[in-house]
């Protein structure tokens, strides 16, 4: 097993050389440059010569793609060229990272907190009414887009309504019950965190509820399942040791995934509600062409996704001896 | 059971499910109690929320009292300030606070006229190159150290250096003799800047230049404390030593930016609101603005019809105003088939631009028919509104040299996702129904856009649309630098020798009514060559609540803050 890991590990510089190889080019190849963006509706071609000079864009990729590379390795990652002029980019992301990760936490927890039971009873139940109802539930969870539901949730949760009842000279007001971030982010046992974690959740129920409903009805077919209720298991029995152990490890193997995404933030949610996270930097930076943020996102990502993936094979060989790696 | 460690991990993953089940409805708890619990308690964790009250409190004291001024961030949108060094700050974004904490030699009041701001007077040499400054005694940087006219010195030459690589030394400062030769680093030192004593400071400019004084409004020439910039190192602005009415208290990227009253403020009025925080998170500004979590915000277009309806107790804290913007269609006059002027009035009478506005922007902005906006100097209000005739339009279609073999027309637009902004879709159709030509529209990030736009000798767009909203509040702005052939900002690869004349005469022209007549004459001879059709003028919409007094909204980026006061 330890060899497996390091062996593995091995193969990361070399993922790394590539991603970032590819990512570099792009930012210089591909349309746009830090440079136009920074000067707007008014540049002058000199201007742009200047500034590319000044930072060094005028010479040729290797020469670049190395100053980042010796620069990294030392640490470094640059400064921000566009978005936030002249600060550390290690630092603009450290800062934002938690915040990041403490959302997507709470929403893969509430995603298989919620998902997994509603898959589980929907697999149980398969064709009843329970049944249908949450599928119904699922399938309004991957319908409804993340831009609708920021502004539907938010007029219910988030704002102030005021009733007034003129006959009775009543005037009520409610809520909000659920503040915004709004300029003050409050760590992951704030109020403020709920809505946006549930809106990231969504897919993530709908996912998680899906693939345990699909992994409980296939293995409730499965021969071991009609053997050991022949030998007249308690079915309690025969679902929580046999079938779900079974129909969990699909579930492992998406969690795990999204273990990777962790450091990934969601613009769409982060923008919305005000979170001071790295989604909205990444999205930021990429508009801007601000390449060393960019850079350095895609490389977090990267690892993270590496990582994320070891974890999940090594967890397989724990859940299933059949596809344990040979040391 | 087979495998015991197996076992252990099934295990293991239930109590995973189950604390997160657990926790998910401790959470789901948690609104209820506020719910219930609504009243004091709630009001405590987030100022300004009030909880269910039977009667409505008169006037309700909010916890932040008549201290603290809540703002959305930037000019209205959010988000963080790319920067706040004077000398890289080219945006609005970046303005807001860098006019705020920072001060320069001259600035706009809130009418945009040009006033003593550092300086207190000045002394214009007869060729009218060579301007003598006489700085005020009283003058403190934000630590309370006396500024000299070494100070500005040492401004300029720093935003002159090209290790600052500032972008915009070259607009602003580079009429100044020496400041080009600095930037491309063959000079030390600006040679047109001279101290003559600790509070006399000697510009000379390359030559007669009447903007020139608009030009040092703008935070490129502000003053910055040479200590604070040196020892600060590359992220000196994290606590920026400036001379301007507030002081940067607070910045948490991404949260909330703070500025506090400056003590050692020389100008008057003294700042009187002493504490304003801008909020950074962007997209729900409305909400909070309603829910009593911001003092004013600015209304998008999809409040737009709720705010302007008069009934609404909304429409009472409304604030519409000039923004000294427009908005143009431009044709590339050198792609066919928008080389035949033909072609280009044609298209122009095609649109029905007050129905765009109308329909589309439901009469947000003002339906355009000048170059010029309203309320810049200069503007002349043609009296007609614009011209819509698709029988001519068709007439002149027919007269054009592609009158039978019209070459495919794409219109290039700043968007993405399925469907292209509602006007373009709603001026193609029409350009559809009028004409008879079908234009493509292709969408394209406005980082590609403008990389394409910087160089009008190698821009594919055919016809595209964008704005320009004035630097300085002088008609060269608008004309020089968008119509003057080989301007990097002629987007519409326009030459016309009349009208560069007409511009040079204008730039010389001492008499500023001389001088707008001459923009004006200019500015009809560009409208009657059709490189571009005037869409919309933009105007601001601000909704502010009425205990904030004095609240300004300048169509240009100024200081304005020290003249509010809140009275709750």
């Amino acid at each position: 097993m330890a060899a497996f890991v390091i062996r593995r590990l091995l193969w990361l510089p070399v993922l790394l050389f590539f991603v970032s190889v590819i990512t570099f080019a792009l930012g210089l190849y591909g349309p746009g440059d830090p440079v136009q963006v920074m000067l707007g509706l008014h540049a002058n071609p000199e201007t742009i010569a200047r500034l590319r000079h000044e930072y060094g864009f005028d010479q040729p990729f290797y020469v670049q793609y190395l100053n980042y590379v010796s620069n990294a390795l030392h640490g470094n990652f640059g400064y921000s060229l566009v978005k936030y002029r002249d600060q550390p980019v290690g630092k603009l992301i450290a800062d934002r990272l938690p915040v990041t990760i403490q959302l997507n936490l709470l929403a893969i927890l509430l995603g298989v907190g919620i998902g997994v039971p509603l898959g589980l009873i929907a697999g149980l139940k398969r064709d009843t009414l329970i049944d249908l109802a949450i599928r119904a539930i699922v399938i309004a969870g991957i319908s409804f887009p993340i831009i609708f539901l920021n502004p539907v949730l938010t007029f219910i949760f988030s704002r102030r309504h005021e009733i007034a009842i003129t006959t009775a000279h009543l005037n009520i007001a409610i809520g909000p019950l659920l503040p915004m971030v709004g300029g003050q982010w409050d760590g992951m046992f704030s109020l403020k965190i709920i809505l946006p974690a549930f809106i990231e959740a969504t897919g993530v129920i709908a996912i998680m509820t899906r693939q345990m409903r699909a992994g409980m009805i296939e293995e409730l077919s499965m021969d071991y399942v009609r053997t050991a209720r022949a030998k007249g298991l308690r079915e309690r029995a025969v679902v929580v040791r046999h079938a779900m152990r079974n129909a969990l490890i699909p579930i492992v193997t998406i969690l795990g995934l999204m273990l990777g995404g962790l450091v990934a933030g969601s613009f769409l949610v982060e923008s919305w509600f005000g979170v001071p996270g790295v989604g909205a930097l990444a999205y930021d930076a990429l508009f801007s062409r601000d390449y060393y943020i960019i850079m350095a996102m895609v490389l977090l990502i990267a690892v993270a996704y590496v990582i994320a993936n070891l974890v999940v094979d090594v967890a397989y060989g724990f859940l299933d001896p059949r596809i344990r790696q040979s040391g | 059971m087979a495998n015991n460690g197996g076992n252990r991990w099934l295990i293991g993953i239930a109590v995973i499910l189950v604390i997160a089940l657990v926790g998910a409805i401790c959470v789901g708890a948690g609104a209820l109690i506020v719910l219930t619990q609504q009243g004091p308690t709630a009001q405590q964790t987030s100022p300004g929320v009030q909880g269910t009250s039977p009667t409505r409190a008169p006037a309700a004291p909010s916890t932040s009292g008549g201290n603290v001024l809540r703002l959305p961030g930037g000019s209205g949108g959010g988000g963080d300030p790319p920067t706040l060094d004077p000398a890289l700050a080219g945006d609005a974004e970046s303005a807001v606070y860098v006019a705020e904490i920072f001060s320069g030699l001259v600035a706009l009041d809130p009418n945009l006229k040009v006033v003593p701001d550092i300086a207190k007077s000045w002394d214009v040499s007869p060729d009218r190159t060579v301007y003598t400054f006489h700085l005020r005694e009283d003058v403190k940087f934000q630590d309370g150290r006396p500024l000299t006219a070494q100070d500005f010195k040492y401004s300029i030459e720093r935003a002159a250096n090209p290790a600052t690589a500032s972008p915009t030394a070259d607009t602003y400062l580079g009429d100044i003799v020496g400041v080009k030769d600095k930037l491309n680093r063959k000079a030390a030192e600006v040679s047109g800047v001279k101290v003559i004593d600790n509070y006399t400071l000697q510009i000379t400019i390359d030559q007669p230049k009447a903007y020139f004084l608009a030009k040092l409004t703008f935070p490129a020439s502000y003053v910055v404390d040479k200590n604070n910039v040196e020892r600060g190192g590359q992220t000196w602005t994290d606590h920026p030593n400036g001379t301007g009415p507030y002081m940067l208290k607070e910045y948490v990227r991404g949260q909330r930016i703070v500025l506090v009253k400056n003590p050692n403020y020389y100008g008057d009025p003294k700042p009187q609101v002493p504490e304003i925080d801008f909020i950074l998170g962007g997209g729900s500004f409305m909400t909070m603005y309603e829910n009593g979590d911001l003092d004013s915000t600015a209304v998008s277009i999809n409040d737009i019809d709720r705010v302007s309806d008069p009934n609404s107790p909304l429409n009472k804290e409304l604030y519409i105003g000039p923004e000294l913007s427009t908005q143009f269609v431009v044709f590339n006059v050198h792609k066919p088939p928008f080389d035949d002027p033909k072609v280009r009035q044609a298209f122009a009478l095609a649109i029905d631009r007050q129905k765009v506005v109308d329909v589309v922007f439901h009469k947000m902005p003002l339906v355009a028919n000048t170059i010029l906006p309203p309320g810049m100097p200069g503007y002349v209000d043609p009296g007609t509104p614009p011209a819509y005739d698709p029988a001519q339009a068709k007439q002149l279609i027919a007269q054009s040299k592609y009158a039978n073999n019209m070459p495919d027309i794409t219109w290039t637009t700043v968007g993405a996702g399925g469907a292209a902004a509602q006007d373009i879709q709603a001026m193609t159709a029409m350009i559809k129904d009028n004409l008879g030509i079908n234009v493509s529209i292709q969408q394209t990030d406005w980082a590609t856009f403008i990389g394409q736009l910087n160089d009008p000798t190698t821009n594919p767009y055919q016809i595209f649309d964008i704005g320009w909203i004035a630097d300085y509040a002088d008609p060269q702005n608008f004309l020089d630098i968008l119509f003057r052939s080989n301007s990097a900002q002629n987007w519409a690869g326009y030459s016309n020798p009349q009208v560069d004349a007409l511009l040079d005469q204008a730039g010389l022209e001492k008499d500023t009514a001389t001088r707008f007549k001459l923009y004006h004459q200019a500015e009809q001879m560009i409208l009657a060559d059709y490189p571009v059709v005037p869409l919309t003028y933009s105007r601001q919409y601000w909704l502010t609540k009425p205990y904030v007094k004095g609240m300004i909204y300048p169509p240009l980026i100024i200081e304005r803050l020290r003249y509010v006061s809140l009275s709750k």
